[in-house]
């Protein structure tokens, strides 16, 4: 089962997705609270929401202000699924509850006919509502489609009569003059009241009993309800970010063009854009190396996340988009919350491996692991994850790895490369930098290009440090003694 | 007098009754105001709770809450089986009380009713604007006691103050400190609020001569201003009278330096009520009691115990 730690939804801009839907009902907004991956075993129920997801998005535009009718009417609905548990415990409701009962009744009434023009548009598959109208007829017996709920007179004839007794002393007390015949007036009310008050109960009483068949379809509506709304978040989501309908695959990821909600609306803030990254992967390791800042973690994270968004029946952030139904997705990020839990930084890290590949191998999953032992010396560091990429190429599960150590790239079955700095000329940079500019991490930050491109064959790290040091004016000293360690080592 | 006043407690959108004390003879003035006017809709709630037929801090023998047919009233929903009117509810409103959420209820019979209110102003103002909506032709609110009535004017405009005999044994100290809290609730509405400013209240009062005061307005704040001579003729706004916290003494210091404290939120004080009889044991002599308190403040007095039953 896939679970997320919400420091991770956090992370990757999952919270951030989650954030920007406004679902409408208390049943819509507990689904976006309580969001649920479908399971690889529920693959035709994900397929059926993809396919209504991507319908309504695609109609969001024609249908808008069908949508926003919807949205309006949902907005009203009150969670009564615990006057509903009542119900069927066969506890009498009182006036209030029964008011919030006649109250959904009435709004799904109103959303029927809107749901159905919806349905023609947009085609909902595995989603319907019941008719209202028989439950109404209990709460509103004389069709009055007020918004209010009241026990009329003619509910049960001792009632009618009950009542007109309570109306006749109400105008004898309001016209008696002495303190004591308005004594006796009060006290004959009193009784007329309690009369009133075990009678009406008995109607509310008759009125829950009748209800009772209705109990099912009411929570099976509120659940419905829940979808619709989460269905239309979904869908106007979709619509915001350029989402499309992926195509389900057994193993093999392919993600093209995609992009990180959250980061992209950084971006645009800064005057800047999100560069879409496109990466391929199957069963096995691959492995991202690129410079640094260059964005390898950004690319894990956008991958994850727009596989998890898949396998909760949103669309997927992307041009085009072929993923596989995942058992679990475990994110290996370097955290400040591991590393505070006593153990080292190396150490935490290592044990929330293990961890991770023992659900990882309960069945297909999606591994990502970043910078893995990158605390340690670099040669042991090298050796681990070396070991690791071997035995990750054996595992039931697509993982990816960025990592900074040579001698790892070769041995996994896939192999990517931040393009980086590596198609700018660095006079260019230099000249920027002598002139107005002096900070150079937005020099460069605006330079960088954080696609990813496969490389083939063999190929070691990319050197870009050195020209980030060269762009970051280390001192010069030290800068010559670097370079021609470079220069001894090719020689 | 009675008729003019008459005709501006019909007038009034919105009236909130607010008592110095307990037994001060607010549920009276309430249960008047319900059922002199039958003819039209009235909306009815309270500040927190109120209704309950034996006082529950005091003890005493209390009058209950008689609403007329049509009426409606926003309380809490465990107070609802304590009413006996024929009730139909007509919305829910969201607003948590301890006594479960406000809802609002037409009372389809006339009948004894339970009040049991939000306690925050902005929720006073959603249910009285929820109440203009379901076609109240005025809103009223059963306020609170003693210094937190001063508040009320933020919520409706038009005040009635209840005081009486429970207040303090001492006559003149009950009409005393009523007519404090009745001078406050009537401070002048500041037409051009002097605009927020981060200096010294000194430095400002010699500027412009006139101030905003942010929070509350003390003594030991306005005290050596007076001395100083600062505050001669000079104008000082507070956010709503509740942010007064002059003692008599001082007001009545910067009325003779003609300075003119005013205030952003304003509402009118419609009359004042008087119970000689306190809960307590002790009466007030009637006429002498409705006479000082007349001397007292510029608004009709009316006696609870003569005029309204």
């Amino acid at each position: 089962m896939i679970s997320i730690r919400f420091e991770d939804r956090v992370s990757i801009g999952l919270q951030y997705v989650l954030d920007s839907l406004h679902a409408c009902s208390p049943f819509g907004q507990e689904r976006v609270r309580r969001l649920r991956f479908y399971a690889p075993e529920e693959r035709a129920a994900l397929l059926t929401e993809l396919g209504n997801t991507a319908r309504a998005a695609k109609e969001a535009q024609t249908q808008k202000s069908l949508y926003e009718k919807i949205m309006l009417v949902l907005c009203q609905l009150k969670d009564i699924r615990g006057s509903l548990s009542r119900l069927f415990e066969g506890v009498c409701l009182d006036h209030v509850e029964l008011f919030e009962l006649k109250g959904f009744l009435l709004r799904i009434e109103e959303l029927l006919p809107l749901f159905d023009r919806m349905n023609e548009a947009v085609r909902i598959e595995g989603m319907a509502f019941s008719d209202p109208s028989e439950a109404l007829k209990i709460l509103d017996p004389e069709h009055t489609r007020s918004r209010g709920f009241y026990i009329p007179d003619g509910a049960s004839e001792p009632l009618r009569a009950i009542r007109r007794e309570k109306k006749q002393l109400e105008q004898r007390l309001y016209e008696a003059e002495t303190v004591a015949e308005k004594d006796a007036l009060k006290a004959e009310r009193t009784r007329v009241c309690a009369e009133e008050e075990s009678e009406e109960r008995a109607i509310r009483k008759a009125m829950c009993l009748a209800l009772l068949p209705y109990v099912s379809a009411m929570q099976a509506d509120a659940d419905a309800a829940g979808r619709l709304d989460f269905l239309i978040q979904k869908a106007l989501f979709g619509v915001r970010y350029g989402g499309v309908l992926p195509e389900l695959t057994d193993t093999a990821l392919e993600l093209t063009d995609m992009i990180n909600p959250e980061l992209c609306d950084l971006l645009k803030e800064k005057g800047r854009a999100f560069v879409p990254v496109s990466i391929a992967a199957d069963r096995g390791a691959t492995v991202i190396t690129g410079a640094n800042m260059g964005g390898k973690s950004v690319a894990m994270k956008t991958v994850a996340l727009n596989a998890l968004l898949m396998q909760a029946g949103f669309l997927v952030c992307a041009k085009r988009a072929r993923l596989p139904m995942f058992h679990c997705v475990k994110l290996l990020f370097d955290d400040l919350q591991s590393m505070q839990s006593g153990l080292s930084g190396f150490g935490s890290e290592i044990v929330r491996f293990s961890e991770a590949l023992d659900e990882a191998e309960q069945g297909y999953s999606l591994l990502l692991i970043d910078e893995l032992a990158r605390g340690t010396n670099p040669d042991e560091g090298a050796r681990i994850v070396q070991a690791v990429t071997r035995y990750l190429n054996g595992a039931n599960a697509i993982s990816i790895l960025a990592t900074h150590y040579d001698g790892v790239a070769e041995l996994a079955r896939a192999h990517y490369q931040i393009i980086g700095l590596k198609d700018v000329d660095p006079d260019a940079i230099k000249a920027e930098l002598s002139g107005a500019e002096r900070d150079g991490v937005a020099v460069i930050a605006r330079h960088m290009n954080y696609g990813l491109y496969r490389v083939e064959g063999r190929a070691d790290c990319p050197k870009d440090a050195l020209n980030i040091l060269r762009m970051l004016s280390l001192k010069p000293e030290i800068l010559e003694r670097i370079e021609r360690s470079y220069d001894t080592e090719k020689s | 007098m009675r008729d003019d006043l008459d005709k501006r407690i019909a007038e009034a959108r919105t009236l909130s009754i607010v008592g110095m004390c307990k037994n001060a003879g607010k549920t009276t003035v309430l249960n008047w105001l319900l059922n002199r006017s039958r003819d039209r809709v009235l909306g009815l709630t309270s500040i927190g709770r109120d209704g309950e037929s034996v006082d529950v801090v005091t003890g005493t023998e209390k009058p209950g809450i008689f609403i007329p047919e049509g009426t409606l009233i926003a309380t809490a929903k465990d107070m609802l089986s304590l009413c006996d009117i024929t009730q139909e509810i007509v919305c829910t409103t969201g607003i948590p009380t301890p006594l479960g959420e406000v809802v609002l209820v037409r009372a389809k019979s006339a009948g004894n009713v339970q009040l049991a209110g939000p306690s925050i102003t902005s929720q006073l103002k959603t249910v009285s604007g929820l109440f203009f909506s379901l076609g109240a032709d005025q809103t009223i609110i059963d306020g609170a006691l003693g210094r937190k009535s001063l508040g009320a004017r933020t919520v409706a405009e038009n005040v009635i103050l209840c005081t009486g005999a429970s207040y303090d044994m001492r006559m003149e100290k009950v009409v005393q400190d009523t007519a404090n809290v009745f001078r406050l609730l009537n401070l002048k509405k500041a037409e051009t609020p002097p605009e927020e400013s981060e200096k010294p209240l000194k430095e400002l009062l010699r500027e412009s001569g006139e101030a905003l005061i942010p929070g509350a307005l003390t003594d030991t704040a306005i005290l050596p201003l007076l001395k100083s001579g600062a505050l001669r003729n000079a104008r000082l706004v507070v956010k709503d009278p509740s942010k007064v916290l002059l003692s008599p003494d001082t007001l009545e210091k910067l009325s003779v330096r003609g300075v003119s404290l005013e205030t952003v939120d304003a509402a009118k004080t419609l009359c004042v009520t008087v119970n000689p009889v306190s809960a307590y044991g002790w009466k007030f002599d009637p006429d002498a009691f409705l006479r000082a308190m007349e001397a007292a403040v510029t608004v009709p007095v009316i006696n609870v115990k003569e005029a309204l039953s």
